[in-house]
């Protein structure tokens, strides 16, 4: 009894000891739970009955945004960027709303599939326009956004398509709790599934590897151009995923692409990915979607023009970039 | 080391806290009126940022909810964005617990699940300018196919049947846009001598649609009238430019159109009504409904007139409905009998309940 009594005391100091760790190494993740925390509780203050639908109606309503900001995320610590994030995500929600309208459950899920094929394909070729041109990752990206924009244009003019009615229900609603919303689980699954494996992986080391500094990396023996094709496509998958949450979330596709491409890119920065690459991961900016997300309800309730609601949210980020490398600063001095 | 950069970390997102929970202690709105009937009213709007008519609607909405007395705060969600963004808007909505919910549609099946989710938590949806296919949703609006049809009918007969017309639509995919297109399309199987030369979405954005028609006129189309879906006196105003002669141009009951179809020599068109006042009419009937007398029908259509300026009666109308008070780019009928209750100066005003 004493030995089990004392194995259970160990692990519990070592779990212990391993949150604190945890802590010390990411207080940039800390921070936004912190930030989240601060936000849940204006929002609770502003609005007293806020509770489960709120909580609900944020899980649903980040899901494309998160998605596209894990995108974003991927490309960037990988030394890239993506400007055609907000295009894949239209065009691959078209595409999916278009085959799957009027079709049975069993083909959606083929059309689901053919979905992720077809966003890790339009990264693929972002990524290896980028390599065989050697024309810088931002115009290439600015570029292929009006092909696949057009092209999205080019299938429908105006919105339509459907969905399976079982795509519908994965990310809406709560599972067990009503404090828990589906769109909320499919994230952290889809996460959980994709990123963290490849993240342990030498796949991922390489990721970094060539975000953080390309010579070092080639030197060691990193395939820096086939990396680089790697990050660019897994970026279209998520993209493609953030436009499968677009389909299901409304039902059909609009062939206009929404606002996600800066959005993603202000998610990250906020989420702590550095934008020179190298540095940071997914859980930051899916952490950021969400505390932007509630500054945009907080200022509806308290009933700022939303117009004005976007100029604070962009001095927020100022703000909170400028502290970031004024903390980031602070730790490098002695 | 690390540890401090942490301390300060946290030490700014406390500061950030308490700069927030002072910002909002001053900007707390007095929410409960005295009153038995306190409705919060939510109002999503996901277009026409800069467009007369949808300020006009929104302006509509505060004014008769100050009128209603039932009403202590009106939600306005005004932005532009896609249905999946007023889907977001709707379900903050519902978070906030608003009595009821008005949208101005971006889509006619897209916003399905979230009303579903509003009527769900006993909040009665009313879609106003265009409808919404939600089974226990209201709709009210103008009679967008009878709208397009009314304008048509005149363009085409005014060019004795026969010609080739420009064809200058609002937002692709917005369902008053659908409901017009096929008033239009009746019109032309009507007139089968009428021939569409140019097809355009102007997204009802005054700009977007005079880069259109300076396109069309730089590129010498030969075109003998114009239908507008609302974007008028801009078009006009190109015409001039250019020096391009006029040619029969049907428009809105907008106030800068009106004014030039009374005074511009040699311009030949007709306005018809669209009220924006829907939004204000759309208050009413969500307060009807939350006092617990729903109309019988979940439909309400306004009818629309048709003002031309080459006929007396017409040009008697736009005589009576012409106002200088009023913006260019508003539009006239800013009240609609039975629906509406505030005076024309209070919907210019823009003020809702406790501004």
């Amino acid at each position: 009894m004493s030995a089990a009594t004392e194995a259970l005391g160990r692990r519990r100091v070592g779990v212990g000891e391993a949150v604190t760790s945890w802590i010390r190494r990411s207080p940039w993740i800390v921070a936004l739970i912190g930030l989240l925390v601060v936000f849940f509780a204006i929002t609770k203050m502003l609005v007293p009955n806020y509770g489960a639908p709120g909580v609900q109606a944020l899980g649903i309503s980040i899901l494309p945004n998160a998605l596209a900001a894990v995108a974003q995320a991927i490309v960037v610590i990988s030394g890239g960027i993506d400007l055609s994030v907000g295009s894949m995500m239209a065009l691959t929600s078209v595409v999916s709303a278009v085959l799957m309208k009027g079709q049975s459950d069993i083909f959606a899920v083929g059309v689901v599939l053919g979905t992720l094929a077809l966003g890790v394909l339009l990264g693929a070729i972002n990524g290896a326009l980028i390599v065989a041109t050697r024309v810088p990752d931002i115009v290439v990206t600015l570029a292929m956004s009006f092909v696949w924009a057009g092209v999205a244009l080019l299938i429908i003019h105006t919105p339509g398509g459907g969905a399976a009615p079982w795509l519908m229900e994965t990310i809406r609603g709560p599972l067990v709790s009503e404090w828990i919303p589906r769109g909320l689980v499919v994230l952290a699954v889809l996460v959980g599934a994709i990123w963290i494996p490849l993240r342990r992986s030498n796949l991922g080391l390489s990721l970094f590897a060539i975000g953080s500094n390309r010579l070092a990396a080639f030197r060691s023996g990193v395939p820096v151009d086939r990396m680089k094709i790697v990050s660019y496509a897994l970026t279209g998958l998520f993209s493609s995923l953030a436009g499968l949450a677009l389909t299901a979330n409304t039902g059909n596709a609009s062939p206009v692409p929404g606002p996600y491409t800066l959005e993603s890119i202000a998610a990250i920065v906020l989420g702590g990915v550095s934008l020179a690459g190298g540095r940071g991961g997914v859980v930051g900016p899916i952490l950021a979607v969400a505390v932007l997300y509630l500054i945009r309800i907080d200022l509806q309730f308290i009933g700022i023009n939303p117009n004005f609601g976007t100029v604070v949210q962009g001095v927020i980020l100022i703000g909170v970039v400028m502290l970031g490398s004024f903390l980031a600063l602070r730790r490098v001095r002695p | 080391m690390k540890r401090l950069g942490l301390a300060r970390g946290l030490v700014a997102v406390a500061t950030l806290a308490i700069l927030a929970g002072a910002c909002t202690g001053t900007a707390s709105p007095g929410a409960s009126g005295g009153g038995a009937k306190a409705y919060s009213i939510g109002f999503s709007n996901p277009g026409g940022v800069g467009n007369g008519w949808r300020e006009a609607m929104l302006c509509s909405a505060k004014a008769e909810a100050v009128k209603t007395g039932e009403v202590t705060k009106v939600t306005i969600i005004h932005h532009d964005t896609d249905a999946n963004g007023q889907l977001a808007d709707i379900r903050s909505l519902i978070a906030q617990g608003v009595s009821a919910i008005i949208i101005n549609p971006a889509d006619p099946d897209a916003l399905n699940p979230g009303i579903a989710e509003a009527l769900a938590a006993k909040i009665p949806v009313v879609a106003v300018d265009a409808s919404v296919t939600a089974p226990g949703a209201y709709n009210l609006s103008n009679d967008q196919v009878q709208y397009a049809y009314l304008g048509a009918s005149w363009l085409f007969k005014a060019l004795g049947g026969t010609g080739d017309v420009v064809y200058m639509r609002g937002i692709a995919g917005h369902p008053a846009d659908t409901d017009r297109d096929t008033g239009f399309k009746k019109a032309l199987s009507e007139n089968p001598g009428i021939k569409v030369v140019k097809e355009v979405a102007t997204k009802w954005d005054p700009a977007t649609a005079t880069t259109q028609i300076n396109d069309i006129l730089s590129s010498g189309l030969k075109f003998d009238g114009i239908w507008t879906s609302g974007v008028d006196s801009t078009i006009v105003d190109a015409l001039k430019t250019a020096k391009h002669p006029f040619v029969p141009i049907v428009g809105a009951d907008n106030a800068g159109f009106v004014n030039q179809l009374l005074n511009e020599t040699g311009l030949k068109g007709a306005a018809v009504t669209n009220p924006p006042s829907v939004g204000g009419a759309g208050v009413k009937l969500a307060t009807q409904i939350l006092d617990g007398k729903p109309p019988s029908a979940t439909t309400v259509h306004v009818t629309p007139e048709l003002w031309d300026n080459t006929t007396d009666a017409g040009k008697a109308s736009l005589k009576a409905a012409a106002d200088p008070k009023i913006n260019p780019l508003w539009p006239l009928g800013l009240t609609i009998k039975d629906w509406t209750d505030y005076s024309k100066d209070e919907v210019i005003a823009c003020k809702g309940p406790g501004e």
